[in-house]
């Protein structure tokens, strides 16, 4: 028994040294990668430390419009997909449903480096996709052509990237595959679908612009399965009794505190006239009956938003063609359809109770298959 | 192809036992497509000398556990580098840092470390001149695919630039290893790639991953682009401008990682971070 105790006393303790020399070399990494970027002949920013970033992963079909390429790989497999994206790997690539909110992340960054020269609480934007890296030359020549400052990558060659996307320490995941959204929100990471509006809109380009949807989005989905389940009445019986009660956090709450760190920066060199962030809070909800919650609630998380927009269930479209986001988070398809109509930007949270209905209807599902 | 496995001095055995069945899953594959098949992995068992129990206990080890060694040495430390050349052999792993340190002529560079939440043991070595580096990695990891990873940062920097990693600490016996570490992978990455080019995207025993860990995006982008030129069709890259590895090197767990000698500099300067 003795003899055990020792023995794994000296496994622990030959694990922590080691544990040390890995984090060493994480060190030494990170600070090659700082001399390598200093000694670039270009003007080009050095990308920031991740734990200190926010970092955004895009997925390649975000990113850019890969409609045609996506067509090839689903008719004729994967081999000719391949060799289609080889044989035009020189071809940049038309730019997708996230590139202007890639573009405004961009721009931000600038601000920040002339506020803050030396801080690491920046933007990241990593690109995160399953595609082959032979795909990747085509796409890294696309990101070269637009100039997108985005150094870092993951090609995972027809794996999932939900594993990667902790080891990035991603903040905010986008992309088109509903699934691996579904499993991102699932291990903690705020996620989203994201659709290209049927019309173009022409969006601010010096301001970030980001709007959100209240319930479960912002604030977990216990207040829409009052609605859904009881009706409107209940609901609101319910929201003025629990006024003083915070509601529980949704999926996109922390990358919200996350844009607000990088606000209460930027207030504080005196600019929030000129801030080039800006946040909205669109609700269904009717700010007489049921938004003091909400208000309350963003108050006892310590966070601001620029602007509520309580719609008492009027139609989100076209308040959000005078907002012109980059990016509309919303947990209801039939809200994501009526934003993309009048041409905004929007990216569906696949979470809560939200996603069984369709207009307040229940939707039939079909038996689960066993595996 | 040559790969040769060594036995650590302590009398402890690597289990390379995930690596070789992985290994074998290659050759089972490769032949399968294509019966007069003439490339492959051979996989020999190298030894430091022992006793003749040693020799047995080891011999019965490898039958245990179904691992397809064609060839057993028992040779004296010096020897080692003998055996490596008169095998021909293109890889060369082992967890036993100073018998590779003392083994081979060009300056050489050795870490050991163990990653407490994935269980994985690595080792780094750089064979500079002769045959290339590798990480041995014991793990219980997919055993019917072979990953093999490469360095992006010393494939994808041109000359100058690794030159210029004079002004940022490395010493010039440092910088003449990255040069010489990228000549000496070239050979290995071809025949990789005529191995891995006889399956298709999906479904390859055989896996080629790519990781840069401080160059920038065009640094990656070459390094694509060289071992495309040397016939190697890289399947996964990743790209991480400083970022830590060690989260993605958890979740790709390579068997073989070749790193050019990069994290096992013992005299590599403090940089000021």
């Amino acid at each position: 028994m003795e003899k055990k105790r020792v023995e794994k006393k000296r496994v622990e303790k030959k694990l922590e040294s080691e544990h040390q020399k890995v984090a060493k070399a994480d060190e030494t990494d990170w600070a090659a990668a700082k001399a390598h970027y200093e000694n670039l002949k270009s003007k080009k920013p050095r990308p920031p430390k991740p734990k200190n970033a926010v970092t955004i992963a895009v997925s390649s079909r975000t990113l850019f419009d890969m409609v045609k390429e996506r067509k090839i790989f689903e008719e004729e497999g994967l081999e000719k997909y391949v060799e289609y994206q080889q044989e035009h790997e020189n071809e940049p690539l038309q730019p997708g449903s996230a590139f202007p909110f890639v573009r405004a992340l961009m721009t931000v960054n600038e601000r920040l480096r002339t506020l803050y020269p030396d801080s690491e609480e920046l933007f990241d934007i990593v690109l995160m996709t399953n595609n082959h890296a032979q795909v990747g030359v085509r796409l890294m020549n696309s990101i070269n052509h637009y100039d997108l400052t985005i150094e870092r990558f993951c090609m995972t060659g027809g794996q999932s990237p939900i594993g990667y996307l902790k080891a990035y320490m991603t903040n905010l995941y986008l992309s088109k595959d509903t699934k691996k959204v579904q499993e991102a929100i699932e291990e903690g990471i705020a996620a989203a679908i994201m659709y290209m509006p049927d019309m173009s809109m022409e969006l601010s380009q010096t301001q970030l612009r980001v709007a959100f949807d209240g319930d479960a989005v912002l604030f977990s989905d216990e207040s829409e399965i009052i609605v859904k389940q009881h009706g409107l009445d209940t609901f609101f019986e319910h929201e003025k009794q629990h006024e003083n009660l915070p509601l529980a956090q949704g999926p996109l709450k922390c990358f919200l505190e996350a844009l607000g760190k990088l606000q209460k920066k930027i207030y504080a060199k005196n600019e929030r006239l000129d801030c080039p962030i800006r946040t909205f809070l669109v609700t269904a909800r009717s700010a007489a009956s049921s938004g003091a919650r909400v208000l309350k609630t963003l108050r006892s998380w310590g966070l601001e938003i620029d602007e509520a927009l309580f719609l008492a269930g009027a139609p989100k479209g076209p308040l959000l063609q005078k907002i012109r986001p980059h990016i509309f988070f919303d947990d209801q398809m039939f809200h994501i359809e009526g934003a993309k109509e009048m041409g905004t930007i929007s990216a569906h949270v696949p979470y809560g109770i939200g996603q069984k209905y369709n207009k307040g209807k229940l939707i039939e599902q079909p038996e689960k298959q066993q595996k | 192809m040559k790969a040769l496995l060594s036995k650590s001095l302590r009398g402890k055995e690597v289990t390379a036992h995930s690596r070789s069945s992985a290994v074998h899953a290659v050759n089972q594959r490769l032949v399968s497509h294509n019966s007069s098949e003439s490339l492959g992995f051979e996989v020999i068992l190298i030894a430091n000398e022992c006793s003749e129990e040693t020799k047995v206990k080891i011999v019965e080890s490898v039958k245990h556990y179904g691992m397809e060694i064609c060839k057993f040495y028992f040779c004296k430390k010096d020897e080692v580098i003998k055996t490596l050349q008169s095998n021909n052999v293109k890889l060369f792993l082992s967890t036993d840092s100073d018998d590779i340190y003392k083994a081979l002529h060009a300056v050489m560079k050795l870490k050991l470390t163990y990653d407490i939440s994935t269980g994985v043991v690595c080792l780094h070595v750089l064979l500079s001149l002769d045959v290339p580096a590798a990480v041995l990695y014991d793990q219980n990891g997919v055993l019917d695919q072979l990953k093999v990873t490469f360095s992006g940062d010393i494939i994808g920097l041109s000359e100058d630039s690794l030159d210029s990693l004079a002004d940022f600490g490395f010493s010039e016996s440092q910088i003449k290893t990255f040069k010489s570490a990228k000549i000496c992978i070239k050979e290995f990455a071809v025949l990789i790639g005529e191995i891995r080019r006889r399956f298709g995207h999906e479904n390859s025993p055989l896996c080629t991953c790519l990781i840069t860990a401080w160059g920038s995006r065009n640094v990656c982008l070459s390094a694509l682009k060289i071992l495309g030129e040397w016939g190697l069709d890289v399947d996964e890259a990743f790209c991480m401008a400083g970022a830590p590895c060690s989260p993605i090197l958890a979740v790709v767990k390579p068997h073989i990682l070749w790193d050019g000698g990069l994290h096992n500099l013992r005299d590599l300067p403090n940089f000021e971070l």
